[in-house]
This record gives structure tokens, sequence and C-alpha cells, in this order.
């Protein structure tokens, strides 16, 4: 791979940057292939009568070949991973009969071509499934129509799912969006890593590419316009990140990221038991954010001091009726009883806002982020969030649970939430079913209004936790989408870090726990804030835990809060990045090559030796 | 020639969803017999993902099963047993 980078050196090209979400965990630098997943475009062909048997027979032909590829595809997806029964539903369409039937029926009857008859046929399915009431139902017309262009290709020609070039090097995969199969269809030793411009960490592209580990950006907007054919690319699956055309610079600091990464995931067995501790004898406690059950394995695997935010939305987006108790209970319970005897905190759905979900819509508003979300959402109905709660009490059983509730604004909120609490454990008793004594309820810290009553808040909470991510974007007033704005919201901003010293100092004092998520407490640099401020908890991407316990072992709690006192004293943002990269980015180099998350932006005047 | 019948409530919450329909398409493929489904008037072949979709069939749908030719009541047995188990789905 070395040496094809060195020769696309030879062109100087200007180094693009694109932001997306971290996919799937592992750094991979090569040259992008980019796939353009175009339907296929529709011969439109009228046949004569005697042409109509052959055509009928050429199109069974096809249907037999691709639904051949397809059970190749199916048989390499990981054995045993859900997705291959996505792949298998896939294989029943191609055979199906009413689709054949159909297209059958228009050959010999409409006298038109194989294509054409496909198109109408897909067409008709996809529109009736298209008006089923069941929003479940409807999505399924994405599925006819994929299965219908896999017919498609077939019948034109292009075999194989996503062409790959036959050069034998593997690239770096690059597309618009790529169905479950054709990520499954790509294997580890052909693809280096995975570039969507749509996506999410929960959305089919980052699952499959996780089963395959094969490092994967998603939703990185631009990717197909602004990277070319056999552009050298960095991929960074560990802070969702894509390097288009980098400096040599860029590559050396990222191979040695690449390396880095690899010795770690290599070491991680061996690492897993070693405590996070700083050089003075501190224990800092390291917990991991999950999205999906399935991330509880790798997130033990990396030495998480059992789960600090299980982000519960997943269960209940994309379908038409929220989940029940019982399916969410035994979502729970699996998670809870895997991470046992380490504690789970369950967070209570946090939908509305950015994440809504088609089942418990509500008109979008203009600004979302201000609107009916999270704790809102479930107080305005109870029902919604006491069935939530009731799966979660009754988890409870199984190890140990805590339930986390987002967007608090009001003390009054809290309240009102932990009766409901107080309603769930009671309804499960009233059945005499099992579950822990003693459940601890915290309240989230992302509103400035929360972080004020701080010390209420703590009084009638079990334990604090801050969400930085979204107390930067409340307490600056910036829209997390906005671009152009992305340089305001910053975790280095004084006011943002005295509101997170505020929620410390109420946990010191009314004895309770304070935690810390988001994107600050992954990344080396915040968490040195964090610490010095008095957090000793923290929760982040599971994949950044063995880093850090590194970077915590190599300070002392003494210069940390020294460096706090500082940076709370400080004016700007700017301030408090350049007092932080000083002095830390030296002793922090290794760890910090390649792409920090909240890099300084090189024009404003400061250098920064990493 | 045998024919049998039997109606069959749709129980599990997601109802005939595509991983449910792709069970019982596998099921009634296994027997040589034509079967069909139908709901309020509505038929589908039960051999065919895309027909048993289309009918799409949420929790609390009744539906009919019909076989006609050899091994017609054991058909209609095992199609009434999956959706009585829920498709496996254990709700």
């Amino acid at each position: 791979m070395a040496d094809s980078v060195s020769s696309m050196r030879a062109i100087p090209r200007l180094v693009v940057e694109l932001d997306g979400i971290a996919g799937s965990p592992g750094l991979s630098i090569g040259q992008a292939l980019v796939v353009e997943v175009r339907r296929p475009g529709v011969v439109k062909r009228r046949l004569a009568k005697h042409q109509a048997a052959d055509e009928v027979e050429r199109y069974q032909q096809a249907i037999a070949r691709a639904s051949r590829e397809l059970q190749e595809v199916a048989a390499r997806a990981t054995g045993g991973h859900i997705e291959t029964s996505v792949l298998q539903v896939y294989v029943l369409m191609v055979q199906d009969q009413t689709l054949r039937e159909n297209v059958e029926r228009r050959i010999l009857l409409d006298l038109v071509c194989a294509e054409w008859a496909l198109d109408l046929a897909v067409d008709e399915i996809a529109a009736h499934l298209t008006q089923a009431p069941d929003p479940y139902l409807s999505e399924r017309s994405h599925d006819v129509r994929f299965v219908g262009d896999r017919i498609l290709a077939v019948l034109s020609g292009q075999h194989s799912i996503v062409q790959l070039p036959d050069t034998g090097e593997p690239v770096v995969i690059v597309a618009h969006d790529l169905s479950p199969a054709e990520t499954a269809a790509l294997s580890r030793d052909r693809v280096l890593a995975i570039v969507t411009e749509v996506g999410t960490r929960t959305s089919h592209t980052a699952i499959v590419a996780r089963a395959l580990e094969i490092p994967a950006v998603v939703g990185a907007v631009g990717a197909v316009s602004r990277i070319g054919n056999g552009d050298t690319v960095i991929v960074d699956g560990l802070r969702g990140r894509v390097i288009v055309s980098p400096s040599e610079d860029m590559l050396d600091t990222s191979k040695r990221r690449a390396e880095r990464y690899r010795a770690l995931t290599s070491e991680l067995r061996a690492l897993h038991d070693r405590p996070a501790t700083t050089r003075c004898g501190i224990h800092i406690h390291l917990r991991a954010n999950i999205e999906l059950p399935t991330e509880v394995d790798g997130a033990l695997a990396h030495g998480a001091e059992g789960i600090g935010l299980y982000r519960t939305e997943f269960l209940y987006i994309d379908r038409p009726e929220p989940p029940t108790e019982e399916e969410q209970y035994e979502v729970y319970r699996r998670v809870v009883e895997t991470v046992a005897p380490l504690p789970v905190t369950l967070r209570t759905f946090d939908i509305g806002g950015d994440k809504l979900a088609p089942s418990v819509h509500g008109p979008p508003g203009l600004n979302p982020a201000l609107g009916v979300r999270a704790i809102r959402l479930g107080l305005a109905i109870p029902e919604l969030l006491l069935t939530q709660l009731r799966a979660m009490v009754r988890a409870s059983a199984h190890g140990r649970v805590q339930i986390l509730i987002p967007m608090v604004s009001t003390v009054g909120e809290f309240r009102a939430v932990q009766k409901l609490v107080y309603q769930a454990m009671d309804e499960i008793d009233a059945r005499s079913q099992p579950r822990a004594a003693f459940i601890p309820c915290g309240c989230m810290i992302e509103v400035p209004s929360a972080a004020m009553m701080a010390d209420e808040l703590a009084r009638e909470a079990a334990f604090l936790s801050i969400g930085t991510n979204d107390l930067v974007q409340y307490t600056l007033a910036v829209d997390r989408g906005r671009r152009e704005l992305v340089d305001l919201a910053s975790p280095f901003d004084p006011a943002v870090l005295r509101l997170i010293r505020r929620t410390a100092r109420a946990g010191e004092r009314q004895n309770r726990r304070v935690l810390a998520c988001g994107a600050m407490a992954s990344d080396p640099l915040g968490v040195l804030l964090l610490l010095g401020m008095g957090l000793r908890e923290l929760s982040m991407e599971g994949a950044a835990i063995p880093e850090l316990k590194e970077a915590i072992s190599r300070v002392t709690m003494h210069e940390l809060e020294q460096l706090a006192d500082a940076a709370l004293a400080s004016s700007t943002a700017e301030e408090v990045e350049r007092m932080v990269t000083e002095g830390y980015a030296p002793c922090f180099a290794d760890l910090l090559d390649g792409a920090p998350a909240f890099e300084p932006d090189p024009n404003r005047g400061h250098s920064v030796n990493r | 020639m045998t024919s049998a019948r039997g109606s069959f409530l749709v129980r599990n919450r997601l109802g005939l969803h595509a991983r449910a329909a792709a069970k019982l398409v596998n099921v009634a493929s296994r027997f040589p017999c034509e079967i069909s489904l139908s709901r309020d008037g509505q038929g589908a072949n039960a051999k065919s993902v895309m027909g048993v979709l289309l009918l799409c069939g949420a929790q609390g749908t009744c539906l009919d099963v019909e076989a006609h030719g050899d091994l017609a009541s054991e058909a209609v047995r095992a199609i009434g047993e999956l959706i009585d188990d829920r498709f496996g789905e254990g709700e």
C-alpha cells in the first residue's frame, strides 16, 4: 500500500477534510474507489409475438443468477449475524412467484421486454406497499426496489453487486449509500474502509462494517462529489473523519495512529484489566456509551467498567409502534446480565429533537432541539415513559441498573419523573415481578438551567450525568448541525467549563456521583479538564478507553487541578485550548497523532506541536 | 385431491413483517400443495414473500389459510403452528 500512496503524491492536490460519524472503529489509508450505485437504465423494447417465450426464458435465467449472487453474499456475511436474515428475505424476493408471474404476464401479454416488464411490476408492487397503513410495511417498498435493481443489473449484464476493480489492491469504498447486501458483499481483504454520505451509527452500513471489522465513516456529506477515484484518503473510523489528498505530515501521523490502533487492539486482552489510575494513584471509572446491545461485548473487551450511557432511542426508531414493555425488557435484561456485576445506566428515550421516530411523531417544529423532546415528550405522554420505566425496573432484577433522565431543565420536571419511576416500581411489585430493592435514578445535566440548579437537582437525584455535547450546544446557542458555527461550539469555552465545574461542586456538596459523557469525555485533552474539575467517572465510546487509560496514567491530579483552575479563570475558548494543548500535547504526542476531536485551527495564529 | 383450511390470528407484535413473511413462505414451500392466504377477501399465494407482504397483516389480523393438493392438511397445520407460535418471536 505504501508504494501506491507515495506515487499519488506526485500530483499536489488540495487537502479536503470531511466530518462524518464514526461508524466502525479503526483507521485505514488507501485509494478511493467511488461506487456509483445508480439504478441501471431501463431498456424499453417491444417484442414480436414469437420472441415472448425466449424473453421469459431470459428473465428466468436472470432471476436464477441474481438469486445465486445474493446467496453467495449471504454465505459470506458473518455466520449467524442478524444481517444475514435481511439477505435471506432478498433471496426469497428475487425468487418470488408473485413478482415472477407479474413480469411474465407483461412479457407474454403486453409484449414488452423483460427489463421494462420488471420495472413496471416493481413500480406496481412498491406503490402498493407504500400505501400500506403501516409505516414498517411501506418501508419494505425499498426492499422491493432493491431486489428489482438486482435483477435488472443481471439483465443488463452488470453482474456483481459492487464492481471492484481486479487490481488485487484493496481499496477504500466511497458511496452515497450501501444496502446491507452490498456492505456484506465487501470483504476485509479487498476493502480497507468504507465511507458513505448517509447513515448513522445504527444504520445497516455501520452495523455490518463493525461486524466485518472494516473501519467506516458514515454520514460524510459530500463524499461522493469531493472524492475522486484513486484519491488517497485517510478514513478515521475512531473519530468519524475523512481526509482526502492528505499532506505528508498528515499521512505520517495517520500511519502512526493506525499502527498504534492496531497494536492497541491486538494488546486489548492484555490491557483490558489494567485500571485507569493517575500517576498519583487516583482511580478513574471509565465506562462505555452504547446504542445497540451488540456493542456490549466490544465495550467490555476494551476494558469498560460497565455501561455509563445506554442510549435507548434505537428501539424507537424506524418502526410503526413504540416497543412494548416485554420487548424492551428482553433487550435490557440481556445487556444487564452480560454486564453484571458491573453497572448499566439506562437512559430513557431521547427522541424528538434530531432523532424523530415515526412511531411517536408530532409536528417537528422550527427548532426541534428546543421543542418537545426527551423527557418533555415522556411527561407529555406518560404511558410511553411508564412502559419504558417498567421494562427498566424489571431488568434491575438481573444485575445493576441505574436509570438516567435526559434533557431535564427544571427541578419540577425531575420530581415529576421521579414520581413516574416510583409508580413503575409499584406496578411491578403489584404484579409480584422481581426487581432490585434500590434503583438509582440520575439526572442529566445538559441544559444550562439544570447546571445552574445543580445543587437542588443533586439533592433529589441519586447521581448527575453531564452531557457535554448538548451542554455546549445550549450554552453557546449553537445548532450542532451548522458547519459555519462549528468554531463557536467548543467544549473548551470557559462558560461551558464553569457550568461543568458548578455541577461537579454540587455533586461534592450533596455527596452525589457526577459522571461526564459526550465528545469531550473521550478526547484526552478534554478529559484532563474534566478530571481537574473534580470528575471521577467518564463514559465514552468503548474504543477510546485503552487510549485514555494510557493518558490518565501519565498525569497527577494536582497538576490537573491547577490546569483546570487556570482554564476556569480564562476569558476565551482559544486561551483554554492553547493552555491545554501547549501543556499536554508534547507529553501525549503519541496518543494525539492524527486528528484529535477538537483540533485547534492552524489559522488562529498559535502553533501547536503535535 | 385433498383440501384443508384453517383460520389463525396474527398475534406477534410486528405482524406479517418481512422476516415473519419469509418464515411463512419457507414453511409453505416445503409442501407440494397449493396454499393461499386471505384476509378480508384479499388473497395471496403463501409461497410468495411479496404476496404475503402485500396482505399487510398487522397484529390482530385474522388469516384464512387454504390448501389444495397433497399434504394439504399437514400444510395448513404447519402454517397455523407458525402463526400461533408468533413466528418464533416470543411476543
